[in-house]
């Protein structure tokens, strides 16, 4: 059968899209004006060259940047692994959103003890210049991309300490922060407003 | 122990070098030495007096003088004691007293950290609250309270 056209489809039955597909040489699958394949109504046979179609267009549209871009948006902003760092008492109001009544993992935030397998770096408490390195440390350690969150008024901006000699008035000092938290400590519903927020902001300036 | 025996015996053992004996509440006594009998005072304290456990090590900054303090805890007679001690601002140098009892060592980090005070012999005479490198005793009188702004930030990157 190679080489031939398939046999016209006799009178009466619904053109069979899927058998011209799997007879193309594989340079035309992927070329603009082939139809899009359903795949409940492929047979066996005709399911290889249809995903070959599939992942090349895919492929083609993640050189352009067109595809792959708003997935890993989506899925990044709807899955924010934090790696938390617990200073002070936000680190309580941290936990407390994580727990039964706020259940922040309703929203995709699974804390990680590692900074390599997170992309969000909240800082809860407050820093000093004594483990300033340390912070800087383990947000270089994450992977990009990565944002980070200052919860608190500490983090923020020092707090009540923010002229104390061993403090550091605000983490942005040191790291690029996206969203401020306010509070002395933040409710949990607060932070989970910060994080929907920065949600909204990776949904809007991209990853 | 009374109060005037530990003064009768620290006197025939050091003369004039025990500046006085006082009363201080809650505690057997406040003992005012000179610092250039440090290292002997506190080796009495130990095994003559008995007094085992170093409860604490503090400094502070009286601008004409810096005092050192310790406060000395004895199991034999369930009770405590201060020693006291002044050195000139220009050169706040005592003998440390880890080699009696090692539960010194944090906490003279920490008045050489804050206060400034030099402890010779001391072990791993390092900052312990501020970051290496860090250019002031923040508890020192003469400490400025900086703007934030004016800051300059200091981090040690390992």
């Amino acid at each position: 059968m190679s080489g031939q056209v398939p046999a016209a489809p006799k009178a009466g039955n619904p053109p069979a899209a899927p058998a011209q597909i799997a007879d193309m040489p594989l340079e035309v699958i992927g070329q603009p004006g082939v139809p899009f394949v359903e795949i409940e109504t492929l047979r066996a046979r005709e399911f290889i060259p249809a995903a070959k179609e599939a992942l090349s267009s895919l492929l083609k549209e993640q050189a352009e940047g067109k595809l792959i871009r708003p997935v890993f948006n989506w899925a990044g902003r709807n899955s924010l692994f934090p790696l938390h760092w617990g200073l002070a008492c936000c680190a309580i109001e941290f936990a407390a959103a994580f727990g039964a009544r706020w259940d922040a993992e309703r929203f995709g935030v699974v804390p990680r003890s590692s900074p390599r397998q997170c992309d969000l770096l909240i800082v809860n408490g407050t820093v000093t210049w004594k483990v300033a390195h340390k912070l800087i440390t383990l947000y270089e350690q994450m992977p990009e991309p990565k944002w980070a969150i200052a919860m608190g008024n500490c983090a923020t901006g020092g707090g009540p300490f923010r002229t104390a000699y061993s403090v550091v008035p605000g983490v942005d000092k040191l790291i690029p922060v996206d969203v401020y938290i306010a509070g002395c400590p933040p409710r949990p519903e607060n932070m989970l407003d910060g994080i929907l927020r920065l949600e909204q902001l990776i949904k809007e300036r991209g990853a | 122990m009374k109060r005037d025996e530990l003064a009768a015996s620290l006197t025939a053992r050091f003369g004039d070098r025990i500046l006085g004996v006082d009363a201080f509440p809650g505690l057997l006594g406040r003992v005012r030495f000179d610092s250039t009998i440090a290292l002997e005072l506190f080796r009495a304290f130990r095994d003559d007096l008995k007094f085992v456990h170093l409860t604490m090590v503090g400094a502070t900054d009286w601008v004409d003088h810096r005092e050192v303090f310790y406060v000395l805890w004895s199991d034999a007679d369930l009770v405590y004691v201060l020693l006291s001690t002044n050195l000139p601002p220009d050169a706040p140098t005592i003998a440390s007293a880890v080699p009696i009892w090692p539960s010194a060592n944090a906490h003279e980090r920490e008045a050489w950290d804050l206060v400034g005070v030099r402890f010779e012999g001391h072990p791993d005479l390092r900052r312990i609250f501020m970051p290496e490198g860090y250019a002031y005793h923040p508890l020192l009188r003469s400490f400025k309270i900086h703007e934030p702004e004016d800051l300059e930030v200091k981090v040690r990157s390992d």
